[in-house]
């Protein structure tokens, strides 16, 4: 496995790796120039859907396909947002790969609009990331400058800006509709759907929502070919028709307990636990792991025992997790207070909840303030119940609220809550051995608010 | 014809229609709850108090396939072989989750809250909620933040609908609400300098669904459980709003819009909303007098109906003045009446109020300049009648030509409409009937001075700018010594017992065309006379 | 309105200016707007909110409704002359990120979200700031500082002007 040669970090180790002559001379904008020259739009997006590439962002939404909801024959303009917002917790690829490489990002997006037929692309790029803004309107300014941005790039009848647009802390954000809303000026309450963007996204127009990561594979299926994408990866469940794979190779983020954390590429498909001691050095201090994230805190907990569940799109669902997610891996080792990471959790989302929806916005609220209370000593055995209820009915999947923030907030609970469901019930007992057993109401603590 | 499913009963609709879950469920008799969606603003499903299962039906076999997800039935359209399920126990569940996580941290306000009785939050707990409460107890009553002069927020028993601001960018285009904040601590406010202060302001707290909004005008007055509803007209101007008057004991205490998708759809304005203040001046003239050396004397209605005919007979040439706050059948009545006793009689319409120019609002709501609720339905009553022809403003020269001898001038208007030097020509005559609800320099040169009714206590039918004729029955009772003008003018014509508006509104139908079509029953939300012609471009 | 009554300079609306060709609508450029005034008055205040709204073609809740969603954009004080953000998030939390906030709020002798007396560092928390390969870490300014103890967090604070 570590064997695997990179191909999305296979620059970044290299000196002025974020500069276009390096680029340039390690064979950047060949991919372009060949889909220029050879394809037209349709051509590309069949290209795409061949590969099987699937969303880096969370989703998992098969890219070819997403870009065929695009309407057909529309005047236009059609609209690219590159969702580099990047701010679910343990994430850390597209900063990466923005800052060491942004031209790979960014060819990726030309030939995407080259596909879609966008005219603008807008990157939508999270205010935390300085570091990554300075290099991309640096690559930006130099892809203008040698025509591979502008009117008529290459000489093609093909004409694309590329903006960044830099968001100001908001996970939310990072959400689709969210994305958009917060792009056009409002706030960023997540649209409901219908209307899909592919339809009716940005200022109203037809629109394409595409992870940073996501665009950086478009490029090297367009150099290298669709076959060569499938041959990496895991191929689809045979007894189930509707699965379309996890193939490519993925970047695994690796972080918490380890002696080595980092980015780290690997084909689709490793195991969690591969990932901790082949790429990450083991669990640090000796120590052994007790429980890790497998994809971003939104995808939940895999206990000890679970940690040889594939880190592929259908791995972690197996395992009772939501998802990939975007393949963040956090690791806590033996010496974690589960009560305390899932406090940490109940805290992010709280704060996160654009507050739109009831079940969202109060949810997350009176799961945190429970979970406060559980800390403070003032916990009951009943709050357990109430916060595997609150968790069981708020998100996307049961239909309760209009964006999957919920489901991130319910998997993190829903996980700790019933995988170290003893962890949970010693805590409180030890900790409010009065008032632990009690099923009355009880008065609220006040809540620090460090928000407004 | 298309057919939807709700809760297994059929549900027909027409060809065009474009309806919601909600509004087809509404059909089968079915009202599945809500907050946040409103016939009258943009979808925005986040409440998520409407969901509901759905699912499609096949159209040959009958076979229901369900969606396993809920879904809000406000954003989920109803077309041919639509499915909804409003009471499975997956939705009494989740609805009932809805309701306790907008009760986790909301007030305990309720004994002090305007909303009660007609809170969606207390009405959907008792139908819809959960038994017991589950969340910590944090007992705390709402702050409250004034978002204008009219309107007031108590800020914790928002619920984050978002209809107030919806409706400030929507409806009256002049966006002052904004939410603040996100998450739990999202709340309503507004910019400082920037206040809520459009003409349609106070309908924000119509469509506020709990206690958060409140109207300054009526908070803390009256209970709403002791009100009576009644369907009435607002008089404020020619656009005929529908609306609700509130009374208890004959006190008005709040007026409302009534929803007519012909005139006003949801909305009033603020003029019309407040404009019932005059009604309870105790300025009013509430007892029939007689001018002496004294001045304005108080006599019996009976001396009224027995000296004023024949005085009125006596002084020659007669003039009435219809004002534009009449109704149809009272204008019709006393027009009648006058006509009766001299034949060649004067019928002027009254003084028509203008104040600025019409306001179009961006929903297609207007505000129009003409402030009298009638001048179109007095209009084609006086051309019916005939006769020379004399505007308002031309009366009093038309006076100086000394052949009228007496002259019966209706008002009814909310403030002072006639000047000194106006009423001076009308002091020649020699028998002058003012018939108002304020003392004015006309009153008090009359020979008699009648009290007049207010909008809230008449029954009539008055015909709005766009020639849509509405019915409206009173909501109170005058003061006592009032007997409103209808009642005079069918005494007067020897009718028998109080005006039956409804009979003079047929009568007016057959004699005169243009309110042919009134011969119907009229809806509650009127009917056509003409048809609206098309604009000329 | 005069010059000697508003709040941004002509620079300031210059700036701002400069970023409505890339949009179809003015109402995109209000976030572009808020960072550009609050790089400038490290705020925006109400007065800047009405401005940027009668630049933008808004109405002033438009833009307000705006600002205060994000809760980075302060109005009623400006921030230090660096804001330092630490990360509080799951990652950074595993290696030690709570102890630093509190060592560095014992330090400074404000709350998470305060400024130092002498205006020179406001201390926020933050969410995962996406460094989770060097936690814990934080943002001072423009500069990520990495692999944090509380000493060497102290120290890059110190050396702050």
């Amino acid at each position: 496995m570590t064997q695997f040669e990179p191909v999305l970090l296979a620059r970044v180790e290299q000196p002025n790796s974020h500069t276009l002559s390096t680029y340039e001379a390690a064979g950047g904008f060949a991919a372009l120039r060949k889909v220029l020259g050879e394809l037209d739009p349709a051509g590309v997006v069949d290209l795409v859907k061949r590969s099987n590439l699937r969303g880096r962002g969370g989703a998992g939404f098969p890219t070819g396909l997403k870009w065929t909801f695009l309407p057909k024959d529309h005047p236009g303009p059609i609209y690219m947002c590159v969702n580099a917002d990047e701010s679910e917790p343990g994430t850390f690829n597209n900063r990466i790969l923005m800052e060491e490489d942004p031209h790979q990002v960014l060819e990726g997006t030309i030939i995407a609009c080259y596909a879609t037929r966008a005219t603008t692309a807008y990157i939508y790029l999270r205010y935390e990331y300085p570091l990554a803004f300075e290099r991309l309107e640096a690559a930006i300014a130099e892809c203008y400058a040698a025509g591979y941005l502008g009117r008529n790039i290459l000489g093609h009848d093909f004409s694309l800006d590329v903006y960044v647009h830099r968001g100001a802390a908001a996970y939310i954000c990072g959400e689709e509709t969210g994305l958009i809303e917060s792009l056009e000026g409002k706030r960023a309450w997540p649209r409901i759907k219908p209307p899909f963007p592919a339809v009716e996204g940005l200022f109203r127009k037809p629109t394409v929502v595409n992870n940073v990561e996501t665009l950086c594979c478009v490029t090297h299926i367009a150099a290298r070919g669709a076959e060569w994408f499938t041959s990496i990866g895991v191929p689809p469940d045979p007894s189930n028709p509707r699965d379309p794979g996890s193939f490519g190779p993925k970047l695994y983020c690796l972080s918490g307990h380890v002696n080595r954390p980092g980015c780290y590429e690997a084909p689709l498909g490793i195991t969690c636990r591969q990932l901790i001691d082949e790429f990450g050095g083991g669990v640090w201090k000796g120590r052994k792991a007790k429980a890790a994230i497998p994809g971003g805190i939104s995808m939940g907990l895999l206990a000890e025992s679970e940690l040889d569940t594939p880190l592929d799109f259908a791995g972690p669902v197996r395992a009772g997790c939501l998802g990939l997610g975007t393949a963040a891996v956090v690791v806590l080792d033996e010496t974690t207070s589960i009560v305390d990471f899932l406090h940490n959790s109940a805290r992010f989302f709280q704060h996160e909840s654009c507050g739109q929806c009831t079940p969202c916005r109060e949810g997350t609220a009176w799961a945190l303030s429970m979970l406060e209370r559980i800390r403070a000593g003032r916990g009951r055995l009943r709050d357990l119940e109430l916060l595997l209820e609150i968790a069981d009915s708020i998100g996307i999947i049961p239909g309760t609220t209009i964006c999957g923030l919920a489901d991130g907030a319910a998997w993190p609970m829903k996980n700790a809550i019933r995988k170290f469901r003893g962890e949970f019930e010693e805590y409180i007992r030890r900790t409010n051995p009065a008032g632990a057993e009690t099923a009355e109401p009880v008065a609220a603590m006040a809540m620090e608010s460090v928000h407004g | 014809m298309a057919t939807v499913v709700v809760d297994g009963i059929d549900v027909e609709l027409g060809d065009r229609e474009r309806l919601n879950g909600i509004q087809a469920a509404r059909r089968a008799g079915i009202e599945i709850p809500h907050y946040c969606w409103h016939p009258g603003l943009s979808v925005v499903a986040s409440c998520r108090m409407c969901l509901v299962e759905t699912g499609t039906r096949r159209a040959d076999t009958g076979e229901v396939t369900m969606l396993p997800k809920l879904v809000p039935a406000c954003q989920t359209p109803a077309k041919d072989g639509t499915v909804f399920v409003t009471h499975s126990e997956k939705v009494r569940t989740a609805r009932a989750q809805v309701e306790e996580a907008l009760l986790i941290d909301h007030p305990i306000d309720c004994p002090i809250c305007d909303k009660a009785g007609e809170c969606y939050l207390q009405d959907y707990h008792f139908q819809h909620g959960q038994n017991e409460r589950r969340a910590d107890i944090r007992p705390f009553t709402s702050r409250r933040r004034d978002v204008g002069e009219t309107v007031t927020l108590f800020v914790d028993r928002c619920v984050m609908c978002s209809r107030c601001v919806r409706f400030t960018r929507e409806i009256s285009g002049t966006s002052e609400l904004l939410v603040i904040n996100r998450g739990s601590h999202a709340e309503i406010d507004v910019v400082e300098g920037y206040p809520l202060a459009n003409k349609l302001s106070g309908n924000v707290v119509d469509i506020c669904p709990v206690g958060a909004l409140g109207d300054k005008d009526f908070l803390y007055r009256q209970r709403v459980w002791f009100m009576k509803k009644h369907a009435s007209v607002c008089t404020g101007c020619s656009t005929g709003c529908s609306i609700e008057i509130e009374e208890n004991q004959d006190q008005v205490y709040r007026l409302r819009p009534r929803e007519n998708a012909f005139i006003n759809q949801w909305w009033m304005c603020d003029e019309g909303r407040y404009g019932y203040r005059h009604v309870h001046d105790p300025n009013r003239i509430t007892t029939p007098t007689h001018r002496d050396a004294n001045g304005q004397m108080p006599v019996d209605w009976s001396e009224v109906f027995t000296e004023l005919p024949s005085k009125l007979r006596s002084a020659g040439r007669l003039a009435a003045v219809l004002s534009p706050h009449l109704t149809v059948e009272e204008a019709y009545l006393l027009a009648t009446w006058i006509r009766r006793i001299d034949p060649a009689a004067l019928l002027v319409l009254g003084h028509v109020p203008i104040v600025g120019a019409d306001e179009h609002f961006p929903s297609g709501f207007s505000i129009h300049a003409e402030k009298c609720p009638n001048r179109r339905g007095v209009d084609e009553v006086l051309n019916h009648f005939g006769g020379e022809a004399v505007a308002w403003d031309e009366l009093p020269a038309r006076l100086e030509a000394g052949d009228i001898g007496g002259a019966w001038v209706t008002g009814g208007y909310k403030k002072n409409w006639v000047d000194a030097p106006t009423a001076e020509h009308f002091a020649r005559l020699e028998i002058l009937v003012v018939q108002d609800l304020f003392p004015s320099p006309l009153s008090e040169l009359a020979t008699y001075r009648l009290p007049a009714a207010a909008f809230a206590e008449r029954s009539g039918s008055y015909v709005n700018h766009a020639d849509r004729l509405q019915s409206v029955s009173r909501a109170i009772r005058p003061p006592s010594g009032v007997r409103i003008e209808g009642d005079v003018f069918w005494h007067l014509l020897g009718r028998r017992g109080l005006c039956n508006s409804r009979k003079v509104l047929d009568e007016v139908a057959e004699k005169i065309a243009f309110f042919a079509p009134a011969s119907e029953a009229v809806p509650p939300t009127g009917l056509q006379l003409k048809q609206p012609q098309p604009a000329l471009v | 309105m005069p010059v000697a009554d508003r709040i941004l300079t002509d620079e300031t609306i210059e700036s701002i200016r400069a970023y409505f060709p890339r949009y179809p609508t003015r109402q995109a450029v209000t976030l572009p707007a808020l960072h550009v005034v609050n790089d400038r008055l490290r705020c925006v205040p109400r007065e800047a909110v009405v401005e940027i709204a009668e630049l933008l073609g808004l109405a002033p809740a438009e833009v307000q409704d705006t600002l205060s969603f994000y809760g980075f954009f302060r109005q009623d004080a400006p921030h230090g002359r660096t804001r330092v953000w630490v990360c509080r998030s799951i990652c950074c939390a595993l290696r030690g990120g709570e102890e630093v906030i509190d060592h560095l709020c014992h330090t400074l002798k404000v709350r998470p979200g305060g400024t130092t007396d002498d205006g020179r560092v406001t201390l926020e928390v933050a969410e995962c700031l996406g460094a989770c390969d060097f936690a814990p870490c934080m943002l001072a300014g423009q500069s990520l500082h990495k692999n944090l103890t509380n000493e060497s967090a102290a120290e890059v604070i110190d050396r702050l002007e």
